[in-house]
């Protein structure tokens, strides 16, 4: 609906889009840099870029539009430089290819784990820090953000059995770092 | 590892944005947006962007409104989905309220955007000639120049070029009308029929006796007590000074 109210009218529908997709945008390149400060400025540049391009897209092709994997890839292309010019992690997260070990746990915490809790996820943001750039953003769109593997392919113009490995070495690597940490 | 942590790494570093996140975007995009506000002239366009309040217009027409922001400002202007903080300082004051409220006048020339600076500084309850703005301006012949800019105030209302009358103290012109502009400048407390009854009578000024001081009939009420004990109407500086009256800070009569 909001891909063809683009296509009918880009200006007068842009702000929607906007509303609808700034949260998860910030948030996503905030991860992905791992700088919340920087992350406003880069996730205004998303949406500048995003205008720009669909201001020179034929109607057609901005209501073909899956906007939020397409987004995605804007915010990836932003933060990819960022990510990649940055210094690298002082202890890199190694991680084993191989079979999964064990699916994720479902199990609700006890009550005992809640005072852990916000040790715990912040042990997260420092693990996917230390998360390579070529496993990061699959990592975060599929398990922090839920996306699709689908859209996750999309957004970073990869096959879908390639995303899926790479989230996965990123969720073994960050479950080896949370359990070294627990140690 | 639980997919709770996940979920709450997740929530722990989702971010809001800041209030001016759109208004950004939008100008960097090249169009500014507009709202409908509630004036004391009946329901306004205020139009925006990341500089401010760019325009406010008799709301009404929206196709046309649109037109005439494209022509006048070469941006195109959009409704908004959103408040932000500059249209909610915008919708306060247009209801009374004492706000700071930011303009962008980059559309104005250098001069004009002095008059609107000058015609801001005029208080609630206070009128002041074009001749002043000028004279204030250190350009004493450019009333009529000052005339023209007021009238391409794109801000009325927030700037209140209305506060800005004839030298005859007559109302003069304004965006809105000379109905609205005396509507406007008796909902503030000027009593205009006591101020033109003055200059009827030849009063360019009016003397205070009491505070020792001689002042515009438009500075606050002060000609709604011509004939009053201790006020005195007075035809021109000379018969100001004979009466050992100064010239009153607050609305400057004369050249300094």
């Amino acid at each position: 609906m909001l891909a063809g109210a683009l296509a009918h009218d880009l200006d007068r529908s842009f702000e929607h889009l906007v509303i609808a997709y700034r949260v998860p945008i910030v948030s996503f390149v905030g991860r992905m840099l791992h700088d919340h400060a920087r992350a406003e400025d880069v996730a205004q540049d998303v949406f500048v870029r995003a205008y720009r391009a669909l201001k020179s897209y034929p109607a057609e092709r901005r209501r073909a539009l899956r906007l939020r994997s397409w987004l995605y890839a804007i915010a990836h292309n932003l933060t990819r430089n960022a990510v990649r010019d940055a210094p690298p992690p002082s202890d890199p997260l190694e991680f084993e290819d191989g079979e999964p070990r064990a699916a994720l746990s479902d199990a609700a915490p006890g009550p005992e784990d809640s005072v852990l809790r916000a040790e715990a996820w912040d042990h997260v943001g420092a693990a996917v820090a230390r998360l390579s750039p070529a496993v990061r953003p699959a990592f975060v769109m599929r398990y922090v953000d839920e996306l699709s593997y689908d859209e996750i392919a999309a957004s970073l113009e990869q096959p879908v059995g390639t995303v899926k490995a790479s989230a996965h070495r990123g969720l073994m690597a960050v479950r080896a770092y949370l359990e070294k940490s627990d140690e | 590892m639980s997919e709770t942590i996940l979920r709450e790494y997740g929530d722990a570093t989702r971010r809001g944005v800041s209030p001016d996140f759109t208004a950004k975007i939008c100008s960097e995009c090249g169009f500014d947006r507009y709202t409908t506000a509630v004036s004391a002239l009946g329901d306004v366009y205020v139009a925006w962007n990341a500089c401010g309040v760019s325009a406010v217009r008799s709301a009404g027409d929206e196709a046309a409104f649109e037109a005439w922001y494209g022509e006048r400002f070469g941006r195109r202007v959009v409704p908004a989905v959103e408040d932000d903080p500059t249209s909610a300082a915008a919708r306060a004051k247009l209801r009374g309220e004492q706000v700071e409220v930011p303009c962008d006048l980059r559309e104005c020339s250098p001069f004009e955007q002095r008059v609107l600076e000058k015609a801001a500084e005029i208080s609630r309850g206070h009128a002041r000639p074009y001749g002043w703005v000028a004279r204030e301006l250190g350009a004493p012949d450019a009333a009529r120049a000052v005339g023209n800019a007021l009238g391409r105030n794109p801000v009325p209302l927030l700037i209140p070029c209305h506060r800005v009358v004839r030298t005859d103290y007559s109302v003069g012109g304004y965006v809105f009308g000379s109905a609205a502009k005396r509507r406007l400048l008796g909902r503030e407390g000027m009593d205009l029929t006591a101020i033109e009854n003055a200059a009827r009578r030849g009063f360019r000024y009016v003397g205070a006796d009491g505070d020792g001081t001689f002042c515009l009939p438009t500075c606050g009420d002060i000609a709604t007590r011509l004939g009053a004990p201790g006020y005195v109407g007075l035809h021109s500086v000379e018969e100001a000074h004979a009466h050992g009256l100064v010239p009153c800070d607050l609305c400057r009569p004369i050249a300094a």
